[in-house]
C-alpha cells in the first residue's frame, strides 16, 4: 500500500445490516486510533436492494472517504461485480461468488441465522488489518452483549481467517498504539449536538429523508436533556409550531430536506415580517419533486436563498463538514436570538448521513446569545407579532410613511447581519496560480484530493460559509485569482450565478456532478490537473 | 383586568351590524369574568374579517398565516404552558386552509381555545364559497353553485376526539357567545366554539 489511508467497503442486501456492522467497524477502528470517514449508499426501500457501508481509516488527518477500495467484503452474491471501477490490482474482494471466497452461508448455518454474516465479515476484516483482536472482541460484545450470538459470529469469523489467510495481506497498517478519545458523528447527528451545545429547547420535523436522522436523535435525548421534539402532521405544521414556540421563548428549529422545505416557505417569510428566530435545517437530497430521496445534492442552494416571498432578512450558512455542522448548528441559533430572523442551515445527504471521528460533541458546550424580545407573561410589554407590515408595537400599517420606515428598518438590519455572519474560509497560498471556489459537503472532498496531489501548491482554496448574504470580503479575496476553478455537486452552477449576482466573478473551470453521488477525491484530483 | 386594558387605540373596522363584534365583546367579556392577567394572554389570530380583531386588542399576539393559526398557538402553547393561548379565525382558515390542523389538533389534548367566526363564506376576499357553504348556493367563485357538501365541524371534530369541548353556537347571541367562550377557556384541553353567523355583507348571496 501506497497510501496510509485504507478503505474498506461492506455490501449486501438493505436489511441485512451494513450499515450496522459498518459503524461497529467504525467504532473499532476509533478504538484503536484511527481517524475515520464514511460513506453510506443504499436505496429507498427496507429490504432487499443493494446497501453499502465505507470507511476510510488513517493514523493522519483524513477528510472524507476514498473510492479506491483495499478490502471489499461482500455479505451475498452478486453484490461486488458493479463495483469493479473502485478496483485496483492489490484490492481483496470476498464474496461467495470472488476470488476470494468465504462460505459465509455454511458459516453462519450452526449460529441459526444468516443475519450473523455480517459480524464474520466484520471479524474478517478486523483480522486481516491485524488490528486487537481481544479488543475487537471486547467492542463488539459491549455493542451486542454478553449474550449475543454475535460474539460467537464474530469468532467464527476469527477462526475461518486464521485457518485461511494471511494476516500479511494487509500488513503495513500502523497502528497507533493509544486512544484519541474520539467520537464517532454523523452530520446530523451533529446539528443535534449543536443544538442541544447551544440551548436548543424545541425541535419539529415531518419525516424525511435524509434529514430524519436529527429528529431520531433529538427525539431520544428530550428526557435527558428537557426538550420538546415533535413530529406533527406535515411540514407547514412544524414550521408554524416552530413559530409559535419562538414567539413564546423557545429556542426553535425544524429539520426537512427539499420536499418538506417547499412547504415550510411561507414561514419563512412569516419569520422575516413577524421578526421570529427560526433555524431551518435543510438537508439537500437530489430534486425535482421526490427526486432521488437516499442521494446527495447541492441543487436547493438558490432555492435556499430565495425562500419566501417579499423582501426580508435571512441567513442561510452552508458548513462543509460533521464538525461545521455542529458548529453552525449553534451559530444558527444565536444568529436567530440576535437578529429575531429566520436562518436556514443548508446541509445534503453527503454530509448528514456520512460519520466522521471527532472530538466527542456531548462535551463541548457553544456560547448563547439570547433574545432581547419580551416574552409573553411579561406584564406591560404586550405585543403583536405580525405577518402584515407593522409598526414598533406590531399594529398592522398601510399608509406609505410608516411603509417605506418599516422596510428602511430591515434594509438597516442586513447592514448589521452582513458583519455578523461566518467569513469565508481559505485555504493555502494567496499567490496559488488557481483557486477552487465551493460551498458545503465538496470541503471535505476538495481537501481530501488536494492532500493526494503531488502539485497541491498550485491550488489555494476558499470555502463559502455563508451563502446569503455573501460575505463582503468575498470579492476582496477572489480578485487577486485569474484562475478559478468552481466546484457544485448540481447540474445549473447555483452558487456561480449567486456570487455573479453579487460581485464580478468569471470561473475558468466549472466542475459539476449532478447524479447523486458525491465527487470522490481520486476523480476530484483527476479533473483539477485536466 | 378592566375593559379598558385589553382593548388597543384602533377602533374595530367591521362592516356595520356585523357579528365580528359580538366576538369581539366576548372574548373580552369572558378573559374578564375569569381574572385572567392580560400578560397570561396569547391570542393567535387567522386572516380573514375576524383575524383583523389582531389590531382592536392589546395583548400578546400572533397574527399568523392563512389556515396556520392552530399549529402555530400550539407551540405556542407547548413551549410556556403557563399562557391562556386563543385562536381566532373564520371557517376559511380553520376548516378550510387549516383543515388539515383543525383534525390533527384537536386529536391532541393541548389546552387552546379555537373560537371560529363561520359565516359560510369568504367574507375579506369580497364572498367566495366556504367549507360551510351549503351545496348549491352560488357565490362569486361558483356561480353555478357550490358542488361540494359542507363540512359540519363539531361532529367532525368530536369524531376524532370525543373528549374535547366542541360547540357551535348562534354568534348573533351574546349570551350564549360569551358563556361558551368562558367554558371553552377553563376546559383543560382542546376546545372549539364555532359561531354561527351571516355576513351582513355578501351573505345574501346564500339565499339564492
Amino acid at each position: 500500500m501506497s497510501s496510509n489511508v485504507f478503505t474498506i467497503k461492506i455490501a449486501g442486501p438493505a436489511g441485512a445490516g451494513i450499515k450496522s456492522s459498518g459503524l461497529l467497524l467504525s467504532h473499532i477502528l476509533v478504538r484503536h486510533g484511527f481517524n475515520i470517514r464514511d460513506y453510506v449508499e443504499y436505496p429507498s426501500l427496507v429490504k432487499g436492494g443493494h446497501n453499502t457501508y465505507q470507511v476510510s481509516f488513517s493514523k493522519d488527518t483524513i477528510f472524507t472517504a476514498r473510492y479506491q477500495i483495499d478490502l471489499f467484503l461482500s455479505l451475498q452474491p452478486k453484490h461486488w461485480q458493479q463495483h469493479q471501477p473502485e478496483f485496483t490490482d492489490k484490492t481483496i474482494v470476498i464474496s461467495e461468488d470472488a476470488t476470494t471466497t468465504v462460505p459465509l452461508k455454511e458459516l453462519s448455518t450452526p449460529l441459526g441465522s444468516r443475519i450473523y454474516e455480517n459480524t464474520i465479515c466484520l471479524a474478517i476484516a478486523c483480522y486481516l488489518f491485524s488490528l486487537d483482536q481481544q479488543l475487537c472482541k471486547k467492542i463488539v460484545s459491549d455493542n451486542f452483549g454478553q449474550q449475543s450470538p454475535n460474539n460467537q459470529a464474530f469468532q467464527v469469523g476469527l477462526d475461518y481467517s486464521k485457518e485461511h489467510f494471511s494476516t500479511q495481506i494487509i500488513s503495513s497498517v500502523a497502528q497507533t498504539s493509544q486512544e484519541t478519545g474520539l467520537a464517532i458523528h454523523d452530520g446530523n447527528e451533529s446539528f443535534g449536538w449543536g443544538f442541544l451545545q447551544t440551548g436548543g429547547n424545541f425541535y419539529c420535523a415531518y419525516p424525511m429523508s435524509p434529514s430524519s436522522g436529527t429528529l431520531h436523535f433529538l427525539a431520544g435525548k428530550q428526557t435527558e436533556y428537557g426538550i420538546q421534539v415533535i413530529h406533527p402532521e406535515d411540514e407547514i405544521a412544524a414550521a408554524s409550531l416552530a413559530v409559535g414556540a419562538s414567539f413564546a421563548g423557545a429556542r426553535s428549529a425544524v429539520g426537512t430536506s427539499g420536499g418538506g422545505f417547499a412547504l415550510m416557505v411561507e414561514s419563512i417569510s412569516l419569520c422575516g415580517a413577524a421578526d421570529l428566530g427560526v433555524v431551518f435545517y435543510l438537508v439537500s437530497r437530489p430534486g425535482p419533486a421526490t427526486g432521488l430521496p437516499t442521494w446527495t445534492g447541492q441543487g436547493d442552494l438558490l432555492f435556499a436563498v430565495n425562500a419566501g416571498h417579499g423582501e426580508f432578512n435571512k441567513i442561510v450558512l452552508a458548513p462543509g463538514d460533521q464538525q461545521e455542522t455542529f458548529d453552525m448548528s449553534g451559530t444558527a441559533l444565536n444568529l436567530a436570538a440576535q437578529f429575531n430572523i429566520p436562518v436556514i442551515v443548508l446541509s445534503d445527504k453527503f454530509i448528514a448521513e456520512s460519520s466522521a471521528s471527532l472530538p466527542d460533541l456531548s462535551q463541548q458546550k457553544i456560547d448563547q446569545i439570547i433574545s432581547t424580545k419580551p416574552l409573553p407573561g411579561t406584564p406591560g410589554k404586550e405585543y403583536m407579532a405580525n405577518s402584515y407590515e407593522h409598526d414598533i408595537d406590531g399594529f398592522a400599517i398601510e399608509d406609505a410613511a410608516p411603509v417605506k420606515v418599516s422596510v428602511e428598518k430591515r434594509l438597516a438590519q442586513f447592514e448589521e447581519i452582513k458583519k455578523a455572519i461566518p467569513s469565508p474560509l481559505f485555504y493555502g497560498s494567496k499567490t496559488a496560480q488557481n483557486l477552487i471556489v465551493s460551498f458545503g459537503s465538496t470541503k471535505s472532498t476538495i481537501l481530501e484530493a488536494l492532500s493526494m496531489m503531488d502539485n497541491k501548491d498550485d491550488f489555494a482554496f476558499l470555502q463559502l460559509r455563508s451563502v446569503w448574504p455573501l460575505n463582503p470580503e468575498l470579492e476582496g479575496l477572489l480578485t487577486p485569482f485569474t484562475n478559478i476553478i468552481v466546484i457544485e455537486n448540481n447540474a445549473h452552477a447555483q452558487m456561480v450565478s449567486l456570487i455573479k449576482s453579487q460581485f464580478n466573478f468569471n470561473p475558468q473551470k466549472v466542475l459539476l456532478k449532478y447524479d447523486g453521488r458525491p465527487f470522490f477525491p481520486e476523480e476530484l484530483a483527476k479533473l483539477l490537473n485536466s | 383586568m378592566t375593559i379598558d386594558n385589553i382593548r388597543s387605540q384602533i377602533a374595530p373596522t367591521w362592516c356595520p351590524g356585523c357579528y365580528d363584534f359580538i366576538m369581539y365583546l366576548g372574548i373580552e367579556n369572558a378573559l374578564k369574568a375569569l381574572d385572567i392577567p392580560k400578560e397570561k394572554v396569547v391570542i393567535v389570530y387567522d386572516i380573514g374579517c375576524i383575524g383583523n380583531m389582531a389590531d382592536f386588542f392589546k395583548t400578546y399576539a400572533v397574527h399568523s398565516l392563512h389556515g396556520r393559526s392552530i399549529p402555530t398557538a400550539i407551540g405556542i402553547k407547548l413551549a410556556n404552558p403557563e399562557l391562556t393561548v386563543i385562536v381566532v379565525g373564520g371557517d376559511g382558515g380553520i376548516y378550510g386552509e387549516g383543515t388539515g390542523h383543525f383534525i390533527a389538533w384537536a386529536r391532541s389534548s393541548v389546552d387552546i381555545s379555537v373560537f371560529v367566526s363561520n359565516n359560510n363564506l369568504y367574507s375579506l376576499t369580497t364572498g367566495q364559497t366556504s367549507p360551510t357553504t351549503p351545496k348549491g348556493s352560488k357565490t362569486k367563485s361558483t356561480p353555478l353553485g357550490t358542488p361540494n357538501e359542507p363540512i359540519d365541524p363539531v361532529p367532525l371534530a368530536k369524531a376524532v376526539n370525543p373528549e374535547i369541548d366542541a360547540v357551535s353556537v348562534d354568534g348573533h347571541n351574546p349570551i350564549e357567545v360569551i358563556a361558551a367562550f368562558k367554558k371553552a377557556i377553563l376546559h383543560p384541553g382542546f376546545s372549539l366554539v364555532d359561531c354561527r353567523q351571516i355576513c351582513v355583507t355578501f351573505g345574501k348571496q346564500l339565499d339564492s
